[in-house]
């Protein structure tokens, strides 16, 4: 099987007096037919540097992006001008993307011109009204407005329309929806949804809001202080998370179902929060000094991710000595 | 038993250069004592200014406009807080009635220890150093802190922490009613669930009342008794959380649970359209621009907030007793 994107052995240590390990050795691979992974993890767990580096905007201190087997710090100019047509960025807050002093259609107007996609005004008003509609915008909400006349969402969805005008293979979502009212999120990430099925548009989608990830089902990729702890489909790790961090994450969500409210009481345990980046002593498990199960062995090295279930349904890799 | 807050006709808006916009309008809403009650709505809605409004803390061009507030205390006073001068505001503020307002974490002052910002308003309503001490450490403790932190600054802090020093604050009195704008907002969601599951023990502890203002369906589903739903500033509807979660009323809670991502496999749809912001709240219901039951009188006339058994109440014409009949 080919892969579309493999992150390999990815690190990003940031500088100054303390050495922040942003990311640490991550790997993972998006496929090549049309997918869905969510990254998720607590705020500072290294989500949108790994993001950054996907796109080319930050340089990793070891490691490397392949999208299409090709290293993305080649100088290739042409190569690089088709990557970045084909992997696009959808961020949290779009609001600086625009301009205010133009109509808020003028990024779709701009990407018109630039791939060439019209031929005449008449063709690119057509192309337009079909983008909006694509992302369930009714044009005469949109065309004619002004960036601040609109809501967040609207603005968001938007950019969406932007990216169906180019027609990526790959869209990284950094927290797309969390400025987003709940009754309009599900329209944005179902339009994710019809992007992969009929246009076959993959997506990285990040966010820390785990019933996102639940939605949009595919594969998930589980984040802790820049390392991965376990990884496999979304379904069944949400329903059966093995690793300890994923135990506690998962059975933290807020589900909205009062009969299914948390069970045990964690408000006398001990404090959830470790600074993002612990600095040094990381050759161990990053997880013990929170970890029920913590055992001798996982301070003296860092556990690996390991396979621990093979069945295709349930696969599982998970990065914890429980396991191996 | 009467409400331990009964709010009435309670209208609050944002002076304009000509007019006042209003922003909340005639809520009514029975706070009973021991109770956790959620007030949920999308943002816009109005929650924070509801919140502030309980308090009378609205700053310009925030302005109240009309209604009344009844505070029934359990040794038996009883306050009219609109009606109260604000030195006796003042008197009742963290003593009875406590407010922990949107993004509070972060308003620490960030050159004070700890210590002194717990102690000094405790001092300032009249307790010894020794008491405001004694209480401060105490109130730490609900909150699963060591007195030792004491002597922090807030950087030293992470979020979780400042959030709970900030409820240690609020709570240091023993308050009877906790009003919490986004306690968790800005949290992870254990450190979240750790806060409200400790905010929950407090209201056990102290046998104090709870309004939790959110955004976040989550959070009322885990820790409400009972469910506000707001919508453009007026109350669409109450009830019990089950309730609520489980055969909502209106159509906008319906469309609200409806719309809420679940799990992989079955889409659900978002609500259309938008909400109206206070300058464009529509005529009649503030919710016939984008209900997909609207009947006539919808776009004329206000649906008032009726009890619908169960101790459900709703605002929308389709639950009046003459349009249920001609159905
Ligand atoms: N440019 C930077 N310089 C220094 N530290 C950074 C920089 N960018 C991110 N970090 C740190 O790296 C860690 C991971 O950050 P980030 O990737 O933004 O996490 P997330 O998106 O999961 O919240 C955090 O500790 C953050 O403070
Ligand atoms: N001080 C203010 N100045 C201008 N607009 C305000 C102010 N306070 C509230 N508003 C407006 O009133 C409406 C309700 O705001 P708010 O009570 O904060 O809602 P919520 O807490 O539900 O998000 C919003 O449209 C907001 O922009
Ligand atoms: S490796 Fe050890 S400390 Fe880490 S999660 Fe597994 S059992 Fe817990
Ligand atoms: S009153 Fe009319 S418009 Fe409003 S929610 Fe009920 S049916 Fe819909
Ligand atoms: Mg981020
Ligand atoms: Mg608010």
């Amino acid at each position: 099987m080919r892969d579309l994107l493999v992150v390999e052995n990815l690190q990003q240590v940031f500088g100054g007096k303390t050495r922040t390990y942003a990311v640490d050795g991550v790997n993972f691979r998006i496929p090549e037919e049309p997918a869905i992974v969510s990254l998720v993890g607590e705020s500072g767990s290294g989500k949108s540097t790994i993001a950054r580096i996907i796109l080319g905007l930050l340089q990793p201190t070891a490691g490397r992006v392949l999208y299409e087997g090709t290293d993305i710090s080649t100088r290739d100019r042409k190569w690089n001008r088709k990557f970045r047509g084909e992997v696009q960025a959808v961020f949290q807050d779009p609001y600086s993307v625009y301009n205010p002093v133009y109509k808020a259609e003028r990024v779709l107007k701009l990407v018109i011109r630039k791939f060439g996609l019209a031929k005449s005004k008449a063709e690119a008003q057509t192309l337009m009204e079909e983008a909006l509609r694509a992302v369930d915008l009714r044009p005469e909400e949109v065309l004619g407005r002004h960036p601040h006349q609109l809501s967040g969402g609207q603005r968001q969805r938007l950019m969406l329309a932007r990216v169906y005008l180019m027609r990526p293979r790959l869209i990284i979502a950094d927290e797309p929806i969390s400025m987003i009212d709940a009754g309009m999120r599900a329209s944005f990430l179902n339009i994710l949804l019809d992007f992969r099925e009929t246009h076959g548009i993959s997506t990285l989608f990040i966010t820390h809001d785990l019933s996102t990830a639940m939605y949009l089902g595919g594969e998930i990729i589980v984040l802790y202080q820049g390392r991965i702890m376990e990884r496999g489909q979304t379904r069944a790790v949400m329903s059966d998370p093995q690793h300890p961090y994923a135990q506690l994450l998962i059975s933290s969500i807020p589900t909205p179902d009062p009969r299914k409210r948390w069970q045990e009481d964690l408000s006398a345990g001990p404090l959830a929060e470790v600074g993002a980046g612990i600095s040094s002593g990381r050759d161990r498990c990053l997880f013990a000094e929170r970890c029920p199960a913590v055992m001798d062995r996982c301070w003296g090295a860092r556990p690996h991710l390991q396979a621990v279930d093979k069945a295709s349904e349930t696969s599982r890799d998970v990065a914890c000595y429980l396991y191996s | 038993m009467p409400a331990l807050l009964e709010i009435r006709g309670l209208t609050a808006g944002l002076q304009g250069q000509r007019a006042v916009t209003e922003v909340v309008s005639q809520v009514d809403l029975d706070v009973q004592a021991g109770e956790i009650l959620g007030v949920v709505g999308e943002s816009g809605c109005g929650k924070s200014t509801l919140a502030a409004a309980i308090m009378r803390l609205l700053l310009p061009p925030q302005v109240l406009q009309s209604g009344s507030m009844t505070l029934r205390l359990k040794d038996g006073k009883t306050y009219e807080l609109l009606d109260l001068p604000e030195a006796d505001l003042r008197q009742l503020r963290w003593r009875r009635l406590s407010y922990i307002p949107q993004g509070s974490m972060n308003s620490l002052n960030p050159v004070l220890r700890i210590e002194r910002q717990m102690t000094d308003t405790l001092i300032q309503h009249g307790l010894s150093r020794e008491e405001a001490l004694r209480r401060s450490i105490a109130a730490l403790e609900l909150v699963n802190l060591e007195p030792r932190l004491l002597d922090s600054y807030p950087h030293e802090l992470s979020g979780g922490m400042r959030q709970r020093v900030i409820i240690a604050a609020a709570v240091s009195m023993r308050p009877a009613l906790i009003v919490a704008d986004e306690l968790t907002t800005a949290l992870d969601v254990v450190t979240q669930r750790q806060i409200l599951q400790e905010l929950a023990a407090i209201r056990d502890e102290l046998g104090a009342t709870i309004l939790i203002i959110t955004h976040d369906m989550g959070v009322v589903a885990q820790i409400a008794d009972r469910v506000a739903v707001m919508y453009a500033g007026k109350i669409a509807e109450l009830g019990t959380v089950n309730g609520i979660f489980e055969s909502p009323l209106h159509p906008y809670s319906q469309g609200l649970i409806g719309s809420i991502p679940r799990e992989g496999g079955h889409r659900v749809e978002g609500l259309p359209g938008e909400a109206p912001s206070p300058w464009n709240y529509p005529a009649g219901c503030r919710f016939h621009t984008r209900c997909p039951h609207v009947i006539d009188r919808c776009r004329a006339q206000v649906p008032a907030l009726l009890p619908q058994g169960d101790g459900t109440w709703a605002a929308c014409h389709l639950y009046e007793p003459e349009v249920l009949s001609n159905a």
